[in-house]
């Protein structure tokens, strides 16, 4: 059976990007910041410290930043305050007290203050566990978490003009350019 | 006093009024002002200026208030129950463009989707921009079927002003020489992709007469000098029209005819000017004007003319014509037909199909083009080959390929666990696979009892009347959906599509936005509202240019059919009026 490490080096060689070995750095990420450098307004300093650390196991910093510095949790922050359902936000928050409650349980220490390895661990648990819950067409808060984490991502300049390619005045179309030209998928259609 | 009144009246007159600033308003003003008439054009909304009023038309996606610029559902609830229904045009980037219908309320007897804008420009600003010419066909069909009245007109009336308005606001395209697809004007046209070039050669092999062409979109490709003049310049590529254009890269009312009859120096706009009725002059036997109230200081004012042109989008033009009542008119201005509101068309959309292409995973695009392929009508042309038995007319698809980005495994797009961490993030920063989808627009046949009727004891923030509406799809839709779904997934299976899926999502009347047929065009005053001119049969004064005047409505999209009429209906107007005919 393949190990996670494998996993994500098979993934990533699959879609060419394995040489740069960013993807062991990313298992090995540096233990997250001691303090927010940042005032949640909707969510406790608790919450919003183990959003952070979530959110960039979830878009860790690569060859290109993380979700920690495109502002992701700020983002979710805000959304939880003026945007998100209730319905949302409960199963957000709920899964934020399940993480916290099960590192306790297994651990005997806060989500954030685990090793990046065994944080894995639990994620790799809610993403099995997510990936069944929604066979049988139940909601899961992972992946609706992970939904918050990518729009936020995907959408703040860093990921936009970083991860993705984005222009914002084209100027004109070509419908048939090598995807080896352009390297990356367009932020915006 | 009679000489203030008469001061105050003179102040007031004009040569001609256009009721509505958007794509036929525009076009009215435009050519009305260039032939030399003094016009004032009456605008229910608030202003919107070229350029300076397009709040949101740079916005980066890292720049919305909420995110990926959606609305919460709270404020969509309260203010945006109809605008919200086609999921595309009430958002952060585009709210600013479309009615609280809080605040414009009407009455649904059977669902209808009235999606409106109410400003100086009108739906122009947020059209989807297709322009296609109605074919000789279309005109013919009523007449040959027996189907509502006879179209007026036949296609050759109308062709050389297709052509002008071509000319005017500029449309990409390619020519196909079909006789039931009429070429126009064209700029040089938009590439498709390599997966829509593939399907052309592959799905064209296997059924030639399902012809596919890049869209005909109102869009600058190479721009004349007339259109440099007026400021306008060549499409971006930026997709984001429905913003307003910074370029002036599509035509709109607001960067195209409202400048063109600006810059003639004989016309005076006028925003915040609800029109409430046509004043009839009984003496003259003709209208001598218009009773507006001022949406901002809520008062009455009245404002005359030789020359009145409706133009105000099917619905509120035909209100107006409703809520004119006279002892000449006692059922609504020039409805001694009692066709007034009747005969409500749309064309009924969201059925199709959709495919996986196996090939091409290599290659991508650039650029985002702001335009989609086209399959013109290939059902019951006239010959024995393309005759169904199962419904009239036809339908023709819009649709695209494209490779989709990092939002594929949003919700419940993807199944199953997602993954998390650098190899999902390294998945997503790569395009996914091609698809390429197809989206049939069919034509509604005329029903007298597809109505919309004026609702006089539901009135609006103004306390004006509203509309009430009972429009339903009749079998002849209903057929023609099957097979608007079989068609597409067999075009896309004969191209070596995988995965190939029919989709009927569903359609409730209003959500093409294409509304028209309320005061349709007909030879009989007994059975139409308008004539040959647009004119009101009974009124020849008053001309009706915009969907209300539509005898049938094709299956392409009406607005070019519309600027088309406006400007013919408008030099009809202005050699009448010299004449002395009004």
């Amino acid at each position: 059976m393949l190990n996670r490490r494998d996993a994500i080096r098979g993934l990533a060689l699959a879609v060419g990007v394995g040489s740069s070995g960013w993807a062991e750095r990313a298992l090995a990420a540096a233990p997250a910041p001691a303090a927010l450098t940042w005032m949640p307004t909707a969510l406790t300093q608790e919450q919003a410290r183990l959003l952070d650390v979530v959110a960039e196991l979830i878009i860790p910093a690569t060859d290109t930043p993380g979700a920690r510095e495109a502002g992701v949790p700020q983002f979710i922050d805000r959304a939880v305050g003026d945007y998100y359902e209730k319905g949302q936000v409960d199963q957000l928050l709920g899964g934020l007290a399940r993480m916290d409650a099960d590192a306790r349980a297994a651990h005997g220490d806060a989500f954030v203050a685990l090793a990046p390895d065994k944080q894995v661990a639990l994620l790799t648990t809610y993403d099995q566990e997510a990936g069944v819950a929604r066979g049988q067409g139940q909601s899961h808060f992972f992946p609706a978490l992970e939904d918050m984490v990518t729009v936020g991502y995907f959408t703040s300049e860093v990921g936009a003009t970083q991860a993705l390619r984005y222009e914002p005045v084209p100027g004109a179309y070509h419908g048939c350019v090598p995807l080896a030209e352009i390297g990356r998928a367009w932020a915006t259609r | 006093m009679a000489n203030l009144n008469g001061r105050a009246r003179r102040k007031n007159t004009y040569d001609a009024i256009v009721v509505g600033s958007g794509i036929t308003g525009g076009m009215a003003a435009k050519e009305l002002t260039q032939k030399g008439l003094k016009v004032l054009v009456l605008e229910r909304g608030r202003m919107v200026r070229h350029l300076e009023d397009y709040p949101t038309a740079v916005m980066d996606p890292w720049q919305t208030k909420y995110p990926q610029g959606q609305l919460p559902q709270a404020e969509l609830a309260a203010h945006y129950p109809v605008q919200r229904r086609t999921n595309y045009t009430m958002t952060e980037y585009t709210q600013h463009f479309f009615v609280r219908d809080d605040e414009n309320p009407y009455t649904e007897e059977n669902r209808f989707d009235w999606i409106r804008g109410y400003h100086v420009g009108g739906r122009s600003l947020t059209w989807g921009r297709q322009s296609y010419r109605h074919s000789p066909i279309d005109f013919e069909a009523n007449a040959k079927e027996g189907i509502g009245v006879d179209w007026p007109i036949r296609y050759e009336d109308l062709a050389p002003w297709y052509e002008h308005v071509e000319r005017f606001i500029g449309v990409s395209g390619q020519h196909e020489g079909l006789a039931h697809f009429p070429d126009g004007h064209y700029q040089p046209p938009m590439e498709m992709n390599c997966v829509e070039k593939a399907f052309k050669t592959k799905s064209e092999a296997r059924f030639p007469e399902r012809r596919i062409s890049i869209g005909r979109t109102a869009h600058l490709t190479d721009p004349t000098e007339e259109q440099l003049a007026l400021g306008r310049t060549k499409c971006q590529f930026r997709n984001q029209c429905i913003r307003g254009c910074p370029f002036g890269g599509y035509y709109s009312s607001n960067s195209g005819g409202l400048v063109a009859a600006e810059r003639t120096g004989n016309m005076v706009i006028r925003p915040n000017s609800i029109v409430t009725e046509l004043i009839y002059d009984e003496k003259a036997g003709k209208a001598s004007g218009v009773r507006v109230l001022d949406a901002v200081t809520k008062k009455d004012e009245e404002f005359h003319a030789d020359v009145i042109f409706l133009c105000a989008s099917a619905f509120n033009s035909t209100w107006i014509l409703m809520n004119s009542t006279s002892s000449r008119f006692p059922n609504g201005f020039g409805n001694a037909s009692d066709q007034l509101g009747r005969n409500v068309m749309d064309h009924h959309l969201g059925v199709g199909a959709s495919g996986e292409a196996p090939e091409f995973a290599d290659m991508y695009y650039s650029g985002r083009r702001p335009n989609g392929i086209y399959v013109p009508r290939f059902r019951n042309l006239g010959d024995a080959a393309t005759k169904r038995s199962d419904y009239l007319r036809g339908f023709g698809y819009q649709g695209g390929a494209g490779r989709s980005t990092w939002d594929r495994d949003l919700g419940s797009r993807a199944q199953g666990a997602k993954g998390f961490g650098a190899a999902r993030k390294a998945a997503l920063t790569q395009p996914g696979p091609w698809t390429m989808g197809l989206g049939g627009f069919g034509e509604i046949l005329p029903y007298e009892d597809n109505r919309i009727t004026l609702n006089r004891d539901k009135k609006d923030a103004f306390g004006l009347p509203t509309l009430s509406f009972n429009v339903t799809m009749r079998e002849n839709e209903i057929a023609m959906r099957r097979d608007m779904q079989t068609a597409a997934a067999e075009m896309l299976e004969a191209a070596g599509f995988k995965n190939v899926k029919g989709h009927d999502g569903g359609y409730a009347p209003g959500l093409g936005i294409h509304e028209m047929g309320t005061a349709r065009m007909g030879r009989d005053p007994k059975t139409s509202v308008l004539n040959a001119h647009n004119q009101v049969h009974e009124c020849k004064n008053v001309y009706v240019t915009d969907g209300a005047a539509m005898t049938s409505a094709s299956c392409v999209n009406p607005s070019l059919t519309y600027m088309a009429l406006t400007a013919r209906a408008a030099d009809h107007a202005v050699q009448a009026r010299k004449r002395g005919d009004l």
